[in-house]
């Protein structure tokens, strides 16, 4: 009798247990469910928009073209580079170094840098995104930008075309020591003026008519024209043509999740809160391409001689000669963020933990006995004039973890 | 007697000339870019600091105008001065015979002194993609 009532007891404590079990799994999947469905909206109430609607269509033709000129070292007037040279599609459409390896170079990436290449003092930005309707702020510091009156660019009040993208291709091509060497002809029409640069681009044009005679045909059939009455704006919108189908968003993780299609694992959603929540990621990594298209100054550690020289880089102030604008750089695009290291202006952060990390521990980065006294000088403005203040809390090193997590289901 | 002695003479005035003139031409100007690159490299440095600080200082008045803003930059007119100092040694030494070619290189080694760092950077974190 004794032992039937043990183990009766017995039975009642295991349902008791097995009820209080069960209440927890389902306050917890139902918690888990409201958690997700708050992600869900902080995501789309941050201006997330799905790839397709991100771009008009594209004219795949002229994209065919533009894909030989881009991938022509004769693009450049007499640097030997090619967009493709630092725009290496399995380098994340960047090319991996620090600084961007120009004129005098052999190779690619490193091997470029290398081999003695002149340096650009600035990181290859990617191009995921760059041909996207809400692309609007382009290059680090801006130096060209559309509005709703016009393409602000160098060219003033004479930008070639409206499409800003087209217009952007179009700089590169000038710019001392990225493409184009410094010599006797370079020199000669070297000005300030927009007259001066398009000399440099019929010469360009002569050049591609000489070594690129197929694609210049192409080209000239496709705007059914004479290939003699080509300029170098037809052979801009067809790069532009072709940065927009290569370098197109596709669709990512974070846009099935969106859309109800599929879930995150925990790290990914707790990620997804500190992106969105105390991390403050969402206050400049906002809208459709994860940019507010602005710009900020985010204390990454220096490296290489700077824009400005002897280790200095003033960012946006270059362009805008607005003290306000002193050390401010354009917030990144996300998209692919995972596969275009190093990071920052400079590219000194090799990895995203380190780009994270000059967010939220900017000192945890800099050996401060590794720079001289114009260094630290230079640094300790950066860090003065810094945008992090007010936005950006501390994080943990595991919290960071799940951040990186939530930052890879932007990859494609 | 009169015609040897003369001789000697504008043979040794030709010598004097020519001492000189290798001087002045072959054997000062590497001597003086010895001499005086690295006080050279030392100015052009703080010669473009003190001018990149004026013309912040500058487009800040024209933007914020303030008592202060007025301030910094009439200390940021003041240390123009560093640059008269670059430009007597960059006068003194073109007058020693270095070209301007070659003080345009000694220019640019300092801006781009910090490349170094670069290299150093991928070799000791074996960048790769």
């Amino acid at each position: 009798m004794s032992l039937l009532i043990s183990m009766k007891s017995n039975t009642n404590r295991l349902r008791s247990f097995a009820v209080i079990l069960l209440c927890v799994t389902l306050s917890y999947k139902t918690y888990g469910v409201e958690r997700a469905e708050l992600i869900r909206n902080a995501v789309l109430s941050n201006g997330f928009v799905v790839s397709q609607e991100l771009y008009d269509d594209t004219d795949s033709h002229l994209a065919t073209v533009g894909k030989a000129f881009f991938e022509s070292e004769h693009l450049s007037l007499n640097g030997q580079i090619a967009c493709s040279t630092c725009h290496i599609n399995h380098a994340g459409s960047s090319d991996g170094i620090p600084n961007a390896a120009g004129v005098r170079g052999i190779g690619e990436s490193l091997e470029r840098l290398r081999s003695g290449a002149k340096i650009v003092p600035r990181n290859t930005l990617g191009l995921w995104g760059v041909g996207a309707l809400a692309h609007k702020t382009f290059f680090w510091d801006g130096k060209l930008i559309a509005q709703d009156s016009g393409v602000l660019s160098q060219f003033g009040t004479r930008p070639p075309s409206e499409d800003p993208l087209v217009t952007a291709v179009h700089l590169p091509a000038v710019e001392i020591r990225e493409t184009l060497e410094e010599d006797a002809f370079v020199k000669a029409n070297k000005s300030e003026s927009v007259d001066g640069v398009d000399l440099v681009y019929a010469a360009i044009l002569d050049n591609l008519r000489e070594y690129e005679p197929d694609a210049v045909e192409e080209i000239a059939s496709t705007f059914e024209i004479e290939s003699s009455d080509l300029s170098f704006l037809h052979v801009a919108r067809s790069v532009a043509a072709f940065i927009r189908s290569e370098f197109r968003i596709k669709t990512t993780r974070l846009e099935d999740f969106a859309l109800g299609k599929t879930e995150l694992t925990p790290s990914e959603l707790l990620g997804a809160e500190i992106f969105y929540g105390k991390g403050g990621c969402a206050v400049c990594h906002r809208g459709p391409l994860f940019s507010d298209q602005k710009f900020h100054t985010v204390p990454v550690p220096p490296l290489g001689f700077g824009k400005n020289g002897f280790g200095a880089d003033y960012g946006r102030f270059n362009t805008s000669f607005d003290p306000g604008d002193l050390y401010k750089f354009r917030t990144p695009i996300l998209y692919n963020v995972a596969k275009t290291a190093p990071y920052g202006h400079g590219g000194s952060m090799r990895t995203l933990r380190e780009a994270i990390d000059s967010h939220v521990d900017p000192l945890g980065l800099v050996d401060l006995t590794s720079l001289d006294g114009f260094g630290r000088h230079e640094y300790s403005k950066v860090l003065a004039a810094s945008d992090m203040v007010g936005s950006v809390q501390f994080i943990s090193s595991e919290e960071i973890a799940d951040l990186i997590d939530f930052l890879n289901t932007l990859s494609f | 007697m009169l015609v040897n002695r003369t001789l000697v003479f504008l043979n040794v005035i030709a010598c004097c000339a020519l001492i000189s003139l290798t001087a002045k031409f072959v054997i000062w100007p590497p001597v003086a870019k010895m001499v005086f690159k690295d006080n050279y490299q030392e100015l052009m440095f703080q010669c473009d600091n003190v001018m990149r600080e004026h013309l912040i200082a500058k487009t800040r008045v024209m933007t914020e105008k303030s008592e202060q803003s007025l301030l910094q930059l009439d200390a940021a007119e003041m240390g123009l001065v560093t640059c008269h100092d670059y430009d007597v040694l960059r006068k003194k030494m073109r007058q020693a015979g270095i070209s301007a070619h070659e003080l345009s290189l000694m220019g640019l080694e300092v801006i781009e002194a910090k490349a170094k760092n670069l290299y150093e950077f991928v070799d000791i974190h074996e960048i790769k993609y």
